[in-house]
């Protein structure tokens, strides 16, 4: 085996026999977000299941009836009749009763049909204790899907009766027909589909870099301090081993622990994502004709290797001038997180919808890069793409030989920085 | 044959001088030792000379190798054990002494042999399984002498080795050093505030205060060129003299 073997393997036993380490990268997102997501959709469940509805009817015509009727036969409601003789009172029962929801039909409700005027139902949903509110608010969107069923047919039926040949014309005079237009393709998706499929992964991809870029520079800046916090630096810097292995394991070592939480991470958010999966189009990118060739893969994975590369080579960096963990850690959240925001901000726009001055801004921090090379990639233009990995290429160049290279002079001891701590003499 | 040869050696820390220009040779074989008080440049010498440090001025060779232009030659003959040092702590210290095997040796069986040597240096017995976080500040300091000296380095530079430890186990570690020199002839440098503890391990020693040597000899000469009993008398009278005692 070879030094930087022996070096590598040194390095990932001891980030991988880390308990808190594995906790925090392994285990939460493994656990946590499953958990997280099945709590929620268990919610959603519970809320979409069955809708109990609690009707009072005042009214003194068969209108009302008809409705309850309606409301009956619609799939996933419940209806239980409340007789009262006043709002207030049915409202008292509806609680007693824990509903969610009280649907009251006045009085004048089929006279006012009857006389062509608009009728009034009124909709009272019932929160008894501070939750999301998803069930009531489910419950008042069927009630108010149904209310317009009924109001649609019984407007065809007066509308033919006032001597309409075409009802449906008439009440809807203008429809729609929405396609999308995808790489100069016509796709026949809405645009509002198009736009949900691309939202999620607009939002995926940069939170998935985001924490990546964190996580392994803080495990990076944390394998560095730790040889000083626990005085090993200067035993292992008298090793008869170049020092370029000694900083090439260390970032191999995070490398590798970095893959695995990322693994983890993927893992544990698609199970979380998935959890909300309910109802949806079932459209895919491919489906759009938004597909990464095996060429850009290749370079989607450059990309983003080299923006790890730097981001460690830089958390290293910082980690040289710290004197023990805790310092690094915080010196390089302070200075890591304000890189990487802008690659959070990319979860709600494009760099292409800013300002030259920011556009610019934003194309200068690596860390922006994978997610807007992913994007490129999907609408096939592969030539920002190249230019983005060579650029990528030069600054991890950078950085690691800048990080080499301080490492390999007595900056390495003798520079004492400590942040949020008093320095002792 | 000279080992160690450090001529005119000067070290700035920014405003601070903790070399002042020191000169010193060790012959092959030998155990010498550098004693002197807290901040004298004793630590500042020895990381110098195992290639942590660059010297300000002067210079400084490990049978013949610049410590600054051959650092990488130096590293291979050299085994420092730091002042104040940890091993890490998620390994065992058999694992421990393991990984520095393998840096040092050619062979997978020279390895085998050199772990074995360091298993029975650190007179850990089964403690070696358990993790380094469970040791003591002595078990370590043990486990640190052992895989310092486990390698048979031509030349081993310990930086206070006994300092901070009981009585039991600073005998331990001494024991262990003499033992280890006289049986493998390995030659020592060695740095010690404890005139005692130099007066049991040393062949020749050097006095060093404020960045400068003030007198070289073994104990024995020393004694006698002062007239004392033991070296602390030594000590205090040369720094009385202000440093020329022997000139
Ligand atoms: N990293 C450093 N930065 C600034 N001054 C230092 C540093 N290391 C040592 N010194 C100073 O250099 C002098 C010699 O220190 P050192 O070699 O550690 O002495 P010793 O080991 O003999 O106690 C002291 O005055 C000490 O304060
Ligand atoms: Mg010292």
């Amino acid at each position: 085996m070879g030094d930087f073997w022996i070096m590598a393997k040194k390095e990932l036993k001891n980030l991988f026999r880390d308990k808190k380490l594995i906790f925090g990268l392994v285990v939460v997102p493994l656990i946590l977000f499953p958990v997280m997501g099945r709590a929620i959709s268990v919610g959603m469940e519970q809320a979409q299941g069955e809708t109990r509805v609690a009707i009072v009817n005042f009214d003194s015509g068969q209108y009302g009836e008809v409705l309850i009727k309606t409301l009956r036969m619609s799939p996933n409601v419940t209806v239980d009749v409340v007789n009262a003789s006043s709002l207030e009172e049915a409202l008292q029962r509806a609680v007693a009763e824990k509903q969610n929801v009280l649907v009251v039909i006045p009085q004048d409700f089929s006279s006012r049909l009857e006389k062509n005027e608009k009728a009034t139902v009124g909709i009272y949903g019932i929160f008894t204790t501070v939750g999301a509110g998803i069930k009531e608010s489910i419950s008042e969107g069927r009630i108010n899907a149904v209310i317009e069923v009924l109001s649609q047919s019984i407007a065809r039926i007066k509308v033919e009766r006032l001597g309409a040949e075409n009802p449906d014309a008439v009440l809807q005079p203008i429809a729609t027909e929405s396609r999308s237009v995808i790489k100069g393709r016509i796709v026949d998706v809405s645009p509002s589909v198009v736009s949900g499929v691309m939202a999620s992964q607009s939002f995926s991809i940069p939170l998935i870099v985001f924490l990546m870029v964190m996580i392994t520079a803080q495990m990076a800046a944390g394998a560095m301090a730790s040889e000083k916090e626990n005085k090993t630096l200067e035993t292992l810097l008298t090793l008869p081993v170049p020092r370029t292995k000694i900083v090439g394991a260390k970032i191999f070592g995070t490398a590798v622990m970095g893959l695995v939480a990322a693994i983890a991470y993927m893992i544990g958010m698609n199970s979380y994502m998935g959890s909300f999966n309910f109802g949806s189009s079932g459209v895919t990118l491919a489906d759009l004709g938004l597909k990464v060739t095996p060429y850009g893969m290749v370079l989607f994975v450059a990309a983003v290797f080299l923006t790890i590369v730097f981001s460690l080579s830089l958390a290293m960096l910082l980690a040289i001038f710290a004197e023990d963990v805790q310092s690094a850690t915080t010196v390089v959240s302070a200075v890591i997180m304000p890189l990487a925001f802008p690659a959070f901000l990319l979860m709600y726009t494009d760099v292409s919808n800013m300002p030259a001055v920011f556009k610019y801004l934003m194309l200068a921090t690596p860390f922006t890069h994978p997610i807007i090379d992913f994007r490129n990639l999907l609408m096939g233009n592969y030539l920002p793409v190249l230019l983005s990995v060579i650029y990528l290429g030069i600054t991890a160049a950078g950085a690691l030989y800048t990080t080499a290279w301080l490492f390999s002079t007595e900056k390495v001891l003798t520079a004492k920085i400590s942040w949020g701590k008093r320095k002792r003499g | 044959m000279v080992v160690v040869k450090v001529e005119s050696l000067e070290k700035d820390y920014g405003t601070v001088k903790a070399l002042r220009g020191i000169s010193f040779s060790i012959n092959e074989g030998e155990i010498f030792g550098l004693i002197g008080p807290n901040g004298a440049g004793k630590s500042t010498t020895l990381k110098i000379l195992a290639t942590l440090l660059t010297p300000t001025g002067g210079r400084a060779e490990v049978f013949g190798h610049d410590v600054v232009k051959d650092a990488p030659k130096v590293r291979e003959l050299i085994s420092y054990l730091p002042e104040e040092a940890g091993a890490y702590k998620n390994l065992t210290g058999m694992e421990y002494l393991e990984f520095m095997a393998r840096l040092y040796s050619k062979s997978p069986e020279e390895a085998l042999k050199m772990v074995d040597i360091g298993a029975k240096l650190s007179g850990l017995g089964e403690r070696l399984h358990d993790k380094v976080s469970t040791y003591s500040k002595g078990m370590t300091r043990k486990l640190l002498l052992a895989r310092a000296l486990m390698v048979k380095p031509k030349l081993a530079i310990l930086d206070e080795p006994a300092s901070g430890l009981d009585i039991v186990n600073a005998y331990a570690i001494r024991k262990t050093i003499r033992e280890f020199a006289r049986n493998e002839g390995v030659t020592f440098l060695i740095s010690s505030h404890n005139m005692l503890e130099v007066e049991f391990l040393c062949h020749r020693v050097a006095l060093i205060d404020s960045g400068r040597i003030i007198d070289t000899g073994s104990p024995k000469e020393l004694k006698e060129r002062y007239g004392a009993e033991n070296l602390e008398e030594v000590f205090m009278q040369a720094v009385g003299k202000g440093g020329d005692a022997s000139g």
